[in-house]
């Protein structure tokens, strides 16, 4: 349980870097095509997107793929976060609706895919007995 | 601002197609670690994620960041519909629901986009 906690918060951690380098994409957008800024933001992009293929796979060994997927959908609220602390922009309530609506759409899709893939599991299994 | 949406749209696409690409990939045989990663598939598939990030951040230039992280939800639409496709995975009611509830939700949040 403690430990399953201490990857939870990993977890999160993973996805608020994973969110960030959505800032990252934001900023190099507003610099000229190539220029050294825009390198810098979009190469710092890529080394967070590099990390977070990485990382994603080590917490995969330890949290089902429900709870990663399902989770990783809070990345629409940290944009919604993100844009107004850094960018101001508004965030309206129907963009917060429908981030949640976004969100559970995604845990149901990650749920559908588990109710799939869990029979298979089963068979396998009941195979292996036999 | 709605071209610089689809931008980013085309974008999520682009990186599902490399999803899918790679779920091929995984689905074959090599004969060491190294070739896991270093076949053309592989690295195909990459090349067409770096493809895509860029389309995410051309898309940038005008979708606000508190929108970009909810149109690129799309990705598990196009997943679906591509594994379906090309992997021929089931799309059970549930997931279906789920998908036609992002959808919502997309529209809901770019409703609220002033």
């Amino acid at each position: 349980m403690k430990n399953n906690l201490k990857w939870f918060v990993v977890l999160h951690i993973i996805i608020l870097i994973f969110s960030a380098g959505s800032i990252c994409a934001k900023t190099a957008s507003q610099y000229e095509f190539l220029s050294l800024n825009w390198i810098i933001f979009y190469g710092i992009l890529i080394c967070i997107l590099g990390f977070y293929a990485i990382a994603w796979q080590q917490v995969l060994k330890h949290l089902p793929l429900i709870t990663t997927y399902a989770n990783k959908a809070v990345t629409t609220l940290w944009g919604l976060v993100w844009g107004f602390a850094i960018f101001h922009e508004k965030i309206t309530p129907l963009k917060v609706i429908g981030a949640a609506v976004v969100i559970f759409g995604v845990y149901l899709v990650v749920a559908g895919d588990e109710e799939v893939n869990a029979p298979s599991i089963d068979n396998k299994e009941a195979e292996n007995n036999d | 601002m709605i071209k610089y949406a689809l931008i980013m749209l085309s974008g999520t696409f682009i990186a599902s197609c490399s999803q899918i690409i790679l779920k091929k990939a995984a689905e074959k045989k090599y004969p060491n670690k190294i070739a896991e990663y270093l076949n053309p598939m592989v690295m195909g598939a990459y090349l067409i994620f770096f493809g895509a990030s860029l389309c995410s951040v051309m898309g940038y230039k005008k979708v606000p960041l508190s929108i970009g992280p909810i149109l690129e939800a799309t990705g598990y639409i196009w997943v679906a519909i591509l594994g379906k496709i090309f992997l021929g995975e089931h799309i059970s009611k549930k997931k279906g629901l789920g998908l036609l509830i992002i959808i919502a939700g997309i529209v809901i949040a770019a409703l609220g986009v002033k």
